[in-house]
């Protein structure tokens, strides 16, 4: 579910950081005022415990022989509040970016905002919403459970959205969406389960630790409704658009094998139109070396004039391997004869 | 165990450890900037971006095993997008290699440069990794004016995963020392949540020891940094080189 | 002046058990004073109610000033405090950030805190060690940069919980020598018989939040009666 930075395209890259560095400001403006003392080592604890709980996977119910573990932003969420709740699980996201190499740097911006910021506040609203100031168990456990599992599939949806909107991928977003929906719907429904079940335990034994976050902030009940009606519009009317929007790529690829039809071309230079609205990319996709579109399929352009580009390319890969076979082998000699350099 | 290794190397020493973090962090920022601007459809091109932190892996005497592996490990969930074009993207064409010559679809080359430009951009990051002291990072984000409370936590973050993985593994082992069958999904649900719970009241508990300890050294909110930095000849040439490569990169890309 | 006075000292813990039970004593500065006393013996409470931590009934005295939260400020740049665990007291990303953490508190000047730094580093043997992650070090190096936390802001009076926990017996012996090269009021709660025997000048053995004995290693530790009663082992002597 980590976003890695190929998939994107230089402006959505760009536009997310940005989004995601000025969501992250806010948050970070909003936990200083409020922060006590105690709280600056809890919040980084937290942090580290939601490494520590990834570490214990459990089997998933009814599917034997797999397994899951606890995603953690619902749950720091309730126990911290949605602004700590948010910066903690961003400062996870970048750990795992920067030490641990799950999603690339430039795509730190869209998954701050795809496992941080999104599920923190969703999350954190939904939950506030279901419980309403009440303390009964049965419905303790449904607001857990509901915010789990509709924040991780928030988050999920967020993939194909990005990828969508930068156009790298040839991979239609309705499939994209539906299984990446499909196999966070099992991931997301796990997460509510482990989160039920850790709470429930801390309920038992530590009842102090979460005594505090039901009594505070009772009120706003208005303005979690808006920040949850919010964002469920945006994610309907940027899925049902982007949903809409993939059909021409769905057929392109029918008349591409059939480029007798006559409509193959302006269908093409369409798509091409699409990726031009990234100036970056559109001044690279076309590439002489390859012969390809908006050549009609079947015959090369003339082979003479891409020839020596064929070279180039050889040339240059050749070349790149027997520098990176060089610099190994000079640097084991080296080391070999001066083993403690 | 596994995880202590992760940064093992980012506090060996060599002419690449020694350079300084703010520049490491630029030059990798931008380098993975341009790896995603790259064309979409030229594997040479992106294959051209892994010799720069190929070489800066060997001169940080980094095991290239090593880091291979880390990239095999990440690497199945954008293979499987990657080859997705494959089906998607099946335009006929034919490929000109030096004396080689093949006809392909460009869901072929498609994903190949995926594959190529991940494998590139995942080198520059464990380049930057396994040579910069994770402190250090801390001290260049703490510099580019990232909000200070965000530094704490990452710092706190990063002093404490290993902590409590460790007791996390403790946790584990002692659960597998007991177990001599597998329960009924329930059951096992019931246990690992208790496992995690207690891990998450004992994370607690460690958090009231930090704070004491914090304020009986004289923490009373205010927080300082003793972070300095001075910027060397060897950093400037590491930044010149650097630039040199990718504007060289930046030109063959918009040849094309 | 005396370096730490307590009277009358109640502590409760939250779930309301009993701590600490009217306990008095008085520490003279440069001794070094060793609790012993079964686990859960209040050694710990009693530690912590010299910081400040505990918040209880009677009076604690710190180089004459009252530990009220007005004089907190001014007892922790006198009484450094080292927890039980190294992990708890080790929370900055380096062991130079973290050992200048204390000196940075108070306000020092960028050069004498880099001295500071230094000299604790040097007195504790991990100079060559000032910028690694503390997860790099070993139990015994932990517990020896946990000291040097506390040696840098250059207390007159030490409390340390179990220094030589997790120890092997040569790391244990090391910390002895660190321990007694050092001039500062030391108060050290141990389980180990022969650590404390080796370092005492005053043992003070704790019981069920109270104060049971209090005198030289050699007339407490060789009590067969009185240490066994407590559930303590005599000194190998």
């Amino acid at each position: 579910m980590h976003m890695a930075n190929e998939l994107l395209s230089v402006p959505v890259a760009a536009g997310t950081f940005a989004a995601a560095g000025i969501g992250l400001g806010v948050v970070c403006n909003r936990v200083k005022q409020t922060i006590s003392t105690d709280q600056l080592g809890l919040m980084g604890i937290l942090g580290a415990f939601v490494f520590a709980a990834q570490m214990i996977n459990l089997p998933l119910p009814g599917l034997p022989g797999t397994s899951g573990h606890l995603i953690g932003a619902v749950l720091l969420a309730i126990l911290l509040g949605p602004h700590a709740g948010a910066l903690v699980v961003s400062s996870i996201v970048m750990v795992q970016c920067l030490l641990f190499q799950d999603g690339g740097l430039l795509a730190l911006g869209c998954n701050i905002i795809n496992m941080a910021l999104v599920p923190s506040y969703l999350g954190f609203a939904l939950y506030r919403l279901i419980l309403h100031q009440t303390h009964d168990t049965w419905r303790f456990n449904l607001a857990v459970m509901a915010s789990a599992l509709i924040t991780v599939l928030a988050g999920a949806i967020l993939v194909p959205m990005q990828t969508a909107l930068s156009g790298v991928l040839t991979l239609p977003f309705s499939t994209f969406a539906w299984t990446m929906l499909s196999v966070h719907l099992v991931i997301g429904l796990m997460e509510g389960i482990i989160t039920v079940a850790v709470l429930a335990y801390v309920r038992q034994i530590r009842p102090d630790i979460l005594s505090h976050t039901s009594e505070s902030s009772t009120a706003g009940r208005g303005k979690l409704l808006l920040v949850t009606l919010g964002m469920v519009t945006l994610f309907l009317s940027a899925f049902v658009s982007l949903y809409a929007s993939d059909r021409p790529d769905g057929l392109e690829w029918s008349y591409a094998q059939r480029p007798d039809q006559p409509a193959f071309e302006s269908m093409v230079q369409a798509h091409e139109q699409a990726k031009a609205l990234d100036t970056l990319q559109s001044k690279y996709t076309l590439l002489p070396d390859y012969a390809r579109r908006p050549v009609p399929m079947g015959h090369i352009n003339t082979e003479d004039a891409t020839v020596s580009a064929g070279w180039t390319s050889f040339a240059g890969v050749v070349g790149s391997l027997v520098t990176m076979a060089a610099v190994w082998g000079t640097a084991l000699l080296i080391r070999k004869k001066t083993p403690n350099l | 165990m596994h995880h202590a290794h992760i940064d093992k190397f980012a506090y060996q020493d060599s002419p690449i450890h020694r350079l300084d973090a703010r520049a490491k962090l630029a030059v990798t920022l931008i380098a993975t900037l341009l790896i995603v601007a790259l064309p979409r459809f030229s594997p040479d091109l992106a294959f051209y971006t892994w010799l720069g932190p190929f070489v800066l892996l060997v001169l940080g005497r980094i095991p290239i095993q090593f880091v291979a592996k880390h990239i095999l490990w990440a690497l199945p969930f954008i293979l499987v997008l990657a080859l997705t074009s494959l089906w998607y993207d099946r335009t006929e064409t034919t490929i000109l290699f030096g004396p080689f010559q093949w006809h392909s679809t460009m869901g072929w080359l498609k994903c190949l440069t995926l594959t190529a430009k991940f494998v590139g951009s995942m080198l520059a990051l464990t380049a930057l990794i396994c040579t910069t002291r994770f402190s250090d990072l801390l001290m260049v984000l703490q510099r580019w004016h990232v909000p200070e409370i965000l530094v704490i936590q990452l710092g706190f973050l990063y002093r404490y995963i290993f902590v409590l993985i460790d007791k996390a593994h403790h946790t584990k082992q002692a659960r597998t020392l007991r177990t001599l069958k597998r329960l009924p999904t329930k059951q096992e649900l019931r246990i690992g949540a208790a496992m995690i719970g207690s891990v998450l009241v004992q994370s607690l508990d460690t958090s009231t020891h930090i704070t004491q300890a914090m304020q009986a050294r004289g923490f009373t909110g205010q927080w300082h940094s003793p972070r300095q930095f001075h910027i060397k000849p060897a950093d400037w040439l590491f930044m010149a080189i650097a630039t040199l490569y990718i504007g060289l990169l930046l030109h063959l890309g918009s040849m094309y | 002046m005396t370096a730490i006075d307590i009277k009358d000292f109640s502590f409760h813990y939250p779930d309301g058990t009993p701590a600490l039970n009217r306990v008095s004593l008085s520490i003279e500065p440069g001794e070094k004073v060793l609790l012993i006393g079964p686990n859960g013996a209040g050694k710990s409470s009693l530690l912590l109610a010299m910081a400040g931590f505990a918040q209880g009934t009677g009076s604690v005295v710190v180089e004459g000033l009252k530990v009220t939260k007005k004089n907190l400020k001014a007892i922790r740049q006198v009484l450094g405090c080292c927890l039980e665990n190294p992990d708890d007291q080790l929370f900055m990303p380096t062991l130079f950030e973290d050992i200048a953490f204390g000196p940075l508190n108070m306000g020092l000047s960028q050069a004498e805190i880099e001295q500071r730094v230094t000299q604790a580093l040097t007195t504790v043997g991990l100079a060559d060690k000032a910028h690694k992650p503390p997860h790099h070090l070993s139990a015994g190096q932990k517990r020896a940069a946990a000291i040097a936390t506390v040696l840098s802001m250059a207390p007159r009076i030490i409390t340390l919980d179990e220094p030589d926990g997790s120890l092997d017996p040569r790391r244990r012996i090391e910390l002895q020598t660190l321990l007694k090269s050092l001039t500062q009021t030391l108060v050290i709660a141990t389980c180990n018989m022969n650590f404390a025997y080796a370092l005492a000048d005053r043992v003070i053995l704790v019981d069920h939040g109270q104060i049971v004995a209090d005198g030289t290693a050699q007339t407490i530790m060789t009590d067969r009666a009185l240490m066994e009663t407590h559930g303590l082992e005599l000194p190998a002597l």
